[in-house]
């Protein structure tokens, strides 16, 4: 199973109200958003002026970068399947993919708020929450608390235009696999192939206005001394907080600078 | 140089770590954070609150609220509804940012500065509405109710409306959704079809839809999107005539890159042509038309070469869009509009969109003009009639002026005796929910005639730039926070299962503060004008429930019904046995106009200016919504869309920050960015209205963007209806303080 959504631009008509009640959903800090509307154009392209949308969200990738590159330590977490009940036992760190339902996930209670994530992914589909007392990284979840309980995620339940198709893109009798067997499709280029399963559908000028201005090009390069920094700051809170963690910092510490002069010698 | 790290030796670093402190201690630590920083969601410990109605705009959608701690967390489409069901657009579901929003009124307030420059002293209720009644009685005792002014706005309104109109009796009430949007659209379809159109055309089942100006996606109304989307999916071919490449262009099978305020010459050539060869609905026209001989007559020369000169589109398109009209008719939604007062010579053009449904036969049937059967019963209930307001009235006074204006006088003949004090002098103004600043072209004559008041009155919800010249300023419960409105409609789609639907608008939360309900604010300003015999309700709840009574209805029925009930309805399809399309209409020729519709060309853009566009952006609505901060996140300020050819040729760049200078010589207030695209007309700039506050109490939105209204100095007022044609100003781009010309 792999959740997936399908944005039919067809019919979506650029109102924002998925932007804003994802914001109400999950509070989302103003400055933030789990996902986005950009207009487009209108602009001219090879087959006719265009002017279209790029609703955006986490792409809840087959090879998400965000995943690879979280420094937290790692833990033994156990999946279920929501359909069949079987379970897996896997290591993540604070992100990890559903090894069942695909989607990309985040336990804010392991995140060291780093931003790492933020900065490795390609689509910057993920933000990191200031507003709270210590930052997070936060993305969307495809809401998947809400489709536990049986509602469809926020920004599909408010959408006015039925643009936003949710769904399991392995199921081929589903509404968002005939999306793609009509030929949606998703912001990949060659740089940039991690298999997005977020996927648009539309005309050729809107499709071509679509991927022209909005496809990334080209991986972020992480910056890790930010996360190496934030690793180290968090440690030192924490050892501080237990007087028997301050040697751990200071051989962080060590090692940072160790990092930084091999670094520059490259 | 950039620090790299691969992730492999940074876990050899982690595994120090790991080496010199148990894991577990470090999880310990944390623990206390587990619950921070993770949303519950609105669905989580919530109670759900029904019976909202939204008003973040004039729509209305219903709603339900999810309820935590008595703190609305979101608000969301009520399911039961058969209109905008579980959807609502950006701004409805930013309605918690403006019901907590810390800028808004809170207490009454007293302007112990000037008018314009205030310095608020917070005082009570009592002191407050002791000093309404002192101030508006003296106003009566001396001149008489007719020297009170009136701009209200918005469903709360309504009833101090008919306070002042009806008791107090004053006929100075000026709408700006009459004068300065709709009005026009309403009396040229009453003068032409007998009723007001609404936006009353069957889109979701139409084979066409015309639109004129109308830029739906950029202008978002739910269950009209979705009859409008409804009928795209369907297949229905869409024309779009406006002079940018709109949200609804972007969707159309055909877009007319008219040029502005040539709309009626381009109706009148495609309705000649129609005629001229026989392609009109010829026994829909015999059977309910009146006067088409003289109109086929009076629109004869309207060719479409003619048409096409005038216009600055080619004749191939206007035959084009008369023939896909033909083929599509009788099932053509020509759309009526809704913000109708462009350019003075409004009237005329709304008729020829009526006059056009007419042709096409486009009446009654699928796709076509039909207005839904809704439920009957509900009762007006509001003040009794007991002032004399019409023998003041200043069209009457004036000789007659403007017979085809919406209710309530228009607001220049209110303004102009505001500062004149001819032929009587008004000497108190109160402001119910309007922003006339942001909403009347002119804005130094109507701060002129705020400043001869020797009283202004304000009552909002939030601080606007018209509050700024209040003497008390009250603050008012908000839409979220009171009763007071009843929607009533049917299904959104008018050929689905035939239902109706009443629902009534209840708190989803108590007013915080010291905010008050309108019923109450006006009640105690009647007690002390010596109005108490006349209340029609002493609680806004009382009021509700004995409009509901003739449905057989109640607040507490429609509670237990999840806040809408639902009934059967009734097909709305078929012409109304006594409709009558006139397309020459004697009665105006009476009364000095043309009977057919006519066009006539107004001023085009002086050399080096471009004429200044202004439309609706899904994320506000006009000034009310600027301050919302998710809102304001989402489009903080309006670009200015210019012209790519122009652009180059005047040295523009996209993201280029400039002002604006009007042809009057008023240069904008606020800069603002320049989107470059080649959807916009050659003679014409557009922006987004409702930008530019400039309240310093509105922390969010003051100073960003620019004001369409600072720069309409010169409305050209529509001489049928004496609404404001607005999209008159002429404006050149000011970048680093020099004025740049737009080529010729």
């Amino acid at each position: 199973m792999q959740y997936g959504m399908v944005i039919d631009l067809e019919k979506c008509i650029g109102c924002h109200a998925c932007t804003i009640a994802c914001k109400a959903e999950w509070e989302v800090p103003t400055e933030s958003g789990r996902n986005w509307v950009r207009r487009l154009g209108p602009a001219a392209t090879p087959h006719g002026l265009a002017s279209t949308y790029y609703p955006g969200l986490c792409n809840h990738c087959n090879e998400p970068a965000c995943v690879e590159i979280c420094p937290a330590d790692v833990e033994e977490m156990t999946f279920t399947d929501a359909k069949t009940g079987k379970k897996k036992t896997m290591e993540v760190a604070a992100t990890w993919k559903d090894p069942f339902n695909g989607s990309v996930q985040i336990d804010k209670a392991r995140c060291i708020g780093c931003g790492a994530c933020a900065d490795a992914c390609p689509y910057e589909a993920r933000y990191v929450n200031e507003d709270l007392e210590e930052p997070k990284a936060d993305k969307c979840t495809f809401c998947m608390p809400r489709v536990e309980k049986g509602l469809t995620p926020a920004c599909v339940q408010t959408c006015l235009a039925g643009a936003r198709i949710f769904g399991d893109l392995d199921d081929p009798k589903s509404e968002i696999a005939q999306y793609i067997k009509n030929g949606a499709y998703g912001l990949s280029s060659a740089a940039v192939q991690i298999g997005p399963n977020v996927r648009y559908y539309g005309n050729k000028r809107d499709t071509y206005l679509l991927t022209s201005t909005s496809t990334p090009t080209e991986m972020p390069e992480a910056n890790l001394r930010r996360v190496f920094m934030a690793k180290m700051s968090k440690s030192a809170n924490d050892a501080i907080k237990n007087i028997g963690m301050i040697g751990l910092a200071g051989a962080l510490l060590c090692k940072k600078t160790e990092e930084g002069e091999e670094s520059n010698k490259a | 140089m950039a620090f790299r790290l691969s992730r492999r030796k940074f876990l050899q670093t982690a595994s120090l770590a790991a080496a010199s402190v148990p894991l577990s201690k470090v999880r310990t630590s944390k623990a206390a954070l587990s619950a921070e920083g993770v949303a519950p969601g609105s669905f989580t410990d919530t109670k759900d609150a029904y019976g909202g109605i939204c008003e973040m705009c004039f729509w209305r959608c219903q709603l339900v609220g999810k309820v935590r701690d008595g703190k609305l967390v979101k608000i969301e489409g009520n399911p039961k509804s058969i209109d905008n069901g579980t959807s609502l657009c950006a701004r409805g579901n930013a309605g918690i940012k403006l019901l907590y929003d810390p800028d808004r009124l809170k207490y009454p307030l007293k302007n112990v500065g000037e008018r314009g420059n205030p310095k608020w002293k917070r005082i009570s209720w009592k002191e407050a509405l002791d000093e309404c009644g002192s101030k508006l009685k003296a106003v009566i005792d001396k001149h008489g109710g007719h020297a009170i002014s009136m701009y209200p706005h918005g469903a709360s309104a309504k009833y101090p409306m008919h306070y002042f109109e009806r008791v107090v009796g004053t006929p100075n009430v000026s709408e700006a959704s009459f004068f300065q949007c709709r009005g026009i659209r309403d009396t040229a379809y009453v003068n032409t079809f007998g009723t007001t159109p609404g936006e009353h055309v069957d889109m979701a089942n139409a084979k066409a839809i015309f639109l004129l100006g109308c830029h739906f996606g950029e202008n978002v109304h739910v269950s009209h999107a979705k009859r409008y989307l409804k009928g795209l999916e369907n297949g229905a071919k869409l024309i779009v005539v406006d002079p940018r490449f709109s949200s609804s262009a972007a969707k159309a099978d055909i877009w007319v890159k008219i040029k502005p305020s040539t709309d009626t010459a381009f109706l009148l050539a495609i309705m000649n042509y129609l005629v001229k060869k026989g392609k009109h609905n010829e026994e829909f026209v015999d059977e309910y038309g009146d006067g088409f001989d003289e109109f086929k007559e009076a629109i004869s020369h309207a060719t479409l070469e003619w048409a096409s000169k005038e216009c600055d589109v080619p004749a191939s398109q206007i035959k084009e869009v008369a023939e896909t009209l033909a083929t599509n008719a009788p099932n053509v939604s020509v759309h009526p509009g809704r913000y109708t007062s462009w350019y003075g010579n409004d009237f005329q053009r709304v008729r020829a969109l009526g006059c056009l449904t007419g042709l096409l036969g486009a009446v009654g049937v699928k796709g076509g003009f039909v207005k839904p059967k809704g439920p009957k019963g509900v009762k007006k209930v509001s003040w009794p009639h007991v002032g004399h307001a019409e023998s003041h009235s200043l069209r009457k006074l004036g000789g007659g002026l403007y017979p085809y204006s919406p209710p309530g006088t228009p607001t220049d003949l209110v303004r102009d005796t505001m500062v004149s004090g001819k032929p009587y002098p008004i000497k108190a103004c109160v402001v119910w929910g309007q922003n006339p600043i942001q909403t009347i072209p002119n804005q130094p004559l109507t701060i002129q005639g705020l400043k001869n008041m020797d009283f202004v009155l304000a009552v909002d919800v939030m601080p606007t730039d018209i509050t700024m010249y209040a003497d008390i300023l009250l603050p008012e419960s908000s839409y979220l926070e009171r009763h007071d409105y009843i929607k009533k409609g049917t299904q959104f789609d008018l050929s689905g299962k035939q239902e109706q639907f009443i629902s009534a608008r209840q708190p989803l939360v108590d007013p915080l503060f010291e905010r008050k309900d309108s019923i109450y604010i006006t009640n105690e300003i009647a007690k002390r004008l010596g109005h108490a015999m006349h209340i029609p309700a002493n609680t806004v709840q009382e009021l509700v429930d004995k409009q509901l009574a003739g449905a057989g209805l109640s607040l507490a029925k429609l509670t237990a019904a999840k806040g809408i009930h639902v009934q059967p309805g009734k097909d709305p399809y078929g012409v109304p046995e006594d409709f009558e399309v006139s397309f020459f209409n004697e009665e105006l020729v009476e009364n000095g106009f043309p009977g057919a519709p006519t066009y006539k060309s107004v001023e085009h853009n002086p050399k080096g200016y471009a004429r200044l566009l202004y439309g609706r952006t899904p994320l506000h609505s006009f000034n009310r919504t600027q301050n919302n901060a998710w809102l304001n996140f989402g489009m903080p300020e309006n670009p200015i869309w210019v012209n790519d050819e122009h652009a180059s040729k005047m040295g523009l760049n996209d993201g280029d920050r400039v002002k604006l200078v009007s042809s009057d010589g008023v240069v904008s207030t606020n800069d603002s960015v320049v989107k470059v695209t080649p959807g916009i007309s050659k003679y014409a700039v557009y922006i987004a209205h409702g930008f530019g506050s400039k309240n310093e109490m509105l922390s969010v939105a003051k100073g960003k963007g620019i004001d369409d209204q600072e720069l309409i100095t010169k409305p050209n007022i529509d001489p049928e209806t004496g609404a404001h044609g607005m999209r008159t100003a002429f404006v050149k781009i000011m970048k680093d303080g020099k004025k740049i010309d737009f080529p010729a």
